[in-house]
């Protein structure tokens, strides 16, 4: 039997590696796509069960309420990225990476610590707009659908190529002309914005929420989704982030080694197929 | 004065784990440029090895539940074999994470990937193995020694914070020594400033690269097992966050600097200990905090060398 639950976690497991993907598409390896999520989904769960008003009268949490959840997180982690990428992608490779681990891990630390968010517990009772996974498959169908059109149209405008170039060489890339720095932080901030969307809906669907989401095991996850999907057109990310985020769930009949073999997995991966599952058409 | 000197003292001993933990990262980024990130996972490895060789039992969950080796060594011996045992898991990791892809020349990107695959790998084999549950080495390790040593004007130090101190000062100055006296030592440093020219003058750089990681494995083995002394193994996942500060540390440094990471560690260390107790939630946040405002200021570590673009 087909089990929906584990589908809208793998179409979860997609929107995260388009958000990596998108600044490693302009050769940035950020790994604050699950800071970003933590943020997206905290913002879901402390409006939605502080705010009586959002509830409505129905049984069911009103999808108008997600609505302005996904309006208010939006803005607010565009603002964040944006404040964050400008010191932040000045910095090249690793330690980019690095230093976006240690803006999750303050994040992480901060959250579990202060009691405002959750704490250690996290936030309970989150209300939910559907009665069953159905729903949640659908929104999270569309959301999908609505990032990976955004990042195919990207391929082919004036702003993906610069950012293509950029990843080739940003020093010849600057040369003709292309304001790197701009289209750095824009990668950046559309990454944000496509996570924070996410954990908004993902707090729903849980249920419950704490800041355990972003831990430096979800960073490097989500980066294998890419690598192994592909890290060089839209559709690897996806294929990538359904197909690992399934795996794992698929293994479970060979109990404890399922783990080792999803190891196994990310380890042979890059050896075998070095250019992901989708490869680039050679043009 | 002396609540001051005495966190100075509990951060200096700490930090020499840190840096000793770090400098693995740093001899294998020196000489392939890229980051372990199965190190954490090694470190956690010296750390059962060290509960094992000190005659320890495994616990029910685990496949060798109830089992224990037939000999208890004493503690300098067993944090020796400790090392060694995870200098070994670490050449397994090299033979089989890294150099397939080396081979290749494959970008960066993709070792990062492989080595955190092994990692997965080694941090679920322990809890095949061993379970999950939390190990606490035996409190008789330390034989007749005082728990606590009273150093004079109300300051003191754990026994277990001297040897941290001790054990980390003594194998730095070794490595050192090696690395800059030795003509492997040597040769290891000709390896990480241009692995080409190394080969030209005939330097097996892929023998410099085994020996990078199995020194680093060392190392790290060595720190699972010297943190081990001081805290409980809190189960399979016991490296991650000292996997993270251990990067902090190399980036702080900077990336590939020997004497870097060494400063780098005692600064986390001594970081954390002043983070006073009331906020002691936020230690992690504080040491992570310190670097990211590092990395702003001076992007290449405190030591390292700024890029140069060439055209």
């Amino acid at each position: 039997m087909f089990d929906i639950s584990l589908f809208v976690l793998m179409l979860l497991g997609a929107l995260l590696a388009l958000a990596v993907y998108l600044p490693l598409r302009a050769g940035q390896l950020s790994l604050a796509t699950p800071g970003f999520y933590t943020i997206g989904g905290t913002v879901a769960a402390l409006l939605s069960t502080t705010v009586p008003e959002l509830g409505g009268n129905e049984q069911t949490y009103p999808l108008t309420s997600v609505f302005l959840e996904l309006m208010l997180a939006i803005p607010l982690v565009a603002l964040l990225a944006f404040l964050i990428g400008k010191p932040v992608l000045k910095l090249k490779g690793i330690y980019l990476a690095i230093a976006t681990i240690a803006l999750v891990e303050i994040l992480r630390v901060v959250l579990l610590s202060s009691p405002w968010f959750g704490a250690a517990v996290g936030i309970f009772a989150i209300p939910q707009p559907f009665e069953g996974p159905e729903g949640y498959a659908a929104a999270f169908a569309v959301l999908l659908g609505i990032t990976a059109w955004g990042c195919q149209r990207l391929e082919t405008e004036p702003l993906g190529r610069e950012m293509a170039a950029i990843r080739n060489d940003e020093l010849a890339a600057r040369c003709m002309g292309v304001n790197s720095e701009r289209v750095k932080l824009i990668a950046f901030v559309l990454s944000a914005i496509i996570a924070a969307a996410a954990g908004v809906l993902a707090a729903h669907f849980f249920n419950s929420w704490s800041a355990r989401q972003a831990s430096f095991d979800a960073s490097i996850t989500t980066l294998a989704f890419v690598v192994l999907g592909g890290s060089r057109t839209w559709l690897g990310p996806v294929i990538g982030g359904l197909v690992l985020t399934a795996l794992p769930e698929l293994l479970r009949p060979i109990g404890d080694l399922r783990l080792i073999v999803f190891g196994l997995v990310i380890l042979l991966g890059p050896i075998f197929i070095p250019q992901g599952l989708i490869q680039q058409k050679r043009s | 004065m002396e609540v001051w000197l005495q966190l100075l003292v509990n951060g200096i001993s700490i930090g020499a784990v840190y840096a000793l933990f770090a400098l693995g990262y740093t001899l294998v980024f020196s000489v392939l440029g890229v980051i372990n990130f199965a190190h954490g996972a090694v470190f956690t490895c010296g750390a059962y090895f060290t509960y094992i060789f000190l005659g320890g039992v495994v616990g029910s969950n685990g496949l060798l539940a109830a089992q224990k080796l037939p000999v208890t060594f004493p503690l300098a011996i067993a944090l020796v074999l400790a090392g060694l045992t995870a200098a070994m898991v670490g050449l397994l990791v090299e033979t089989v994470a890294f150099k397939p892809l080396r081979r290749r020349g494959a970008e960066p990107l993709l070792y990062l990937i492989t080595s955190l695959g092994a990692g997965v790998i080694i941090v679920n084999l322990i809890q095949l193995l061993m379970g999950a549950e939390a190990y606490a080495l035996p409190s008789n390790i330390l034989g007749s020694m005082p728990a606590v040593l009273a150093l004079g004007h109300g300051l003191q130090i754990r026994t277990v914070q001297l040897l941290l101190l001790l054990v980390g000062g003594v194998t730095m100055l070794i490595l050192n020594i090696w690395l800059n006296q030795s003509l492997s030592g040597k040769a290891l440093q000709a390896v990480a400033e241009d692995a080409t020219t190394a080969r030209l003058l005939g330097i097996n750089s892929g023998a410099m690269i085994q020996l990078a990681f199995a020194i680093a494995s060392f190392l790290a083995g060595l720190s699972g097992g010297l943190v081990a002394l001081s805290v409980n193994i809190g189960g399979p996942y016991f490296g991650i966050s000292y996997g993270l500060k251990g990067l902090g540390v190399l980036v702080l440094g900077g990336l590939g600097s020997v004497p870097g990471a060494m400063l780098g560690g005692l600064i986390i260390g001594i970081t954390e200990a002043f983070v006073p107790a009331k906020l002691s939630a936020y230690k992690d946040a504080v040491a992570f905090a310190f670097l990211f405002l590092v990395l702003i200021i001076r992007p290449q570590g405190l030591f390292g060398k700024p890029p140069i673009e060439k055209v």
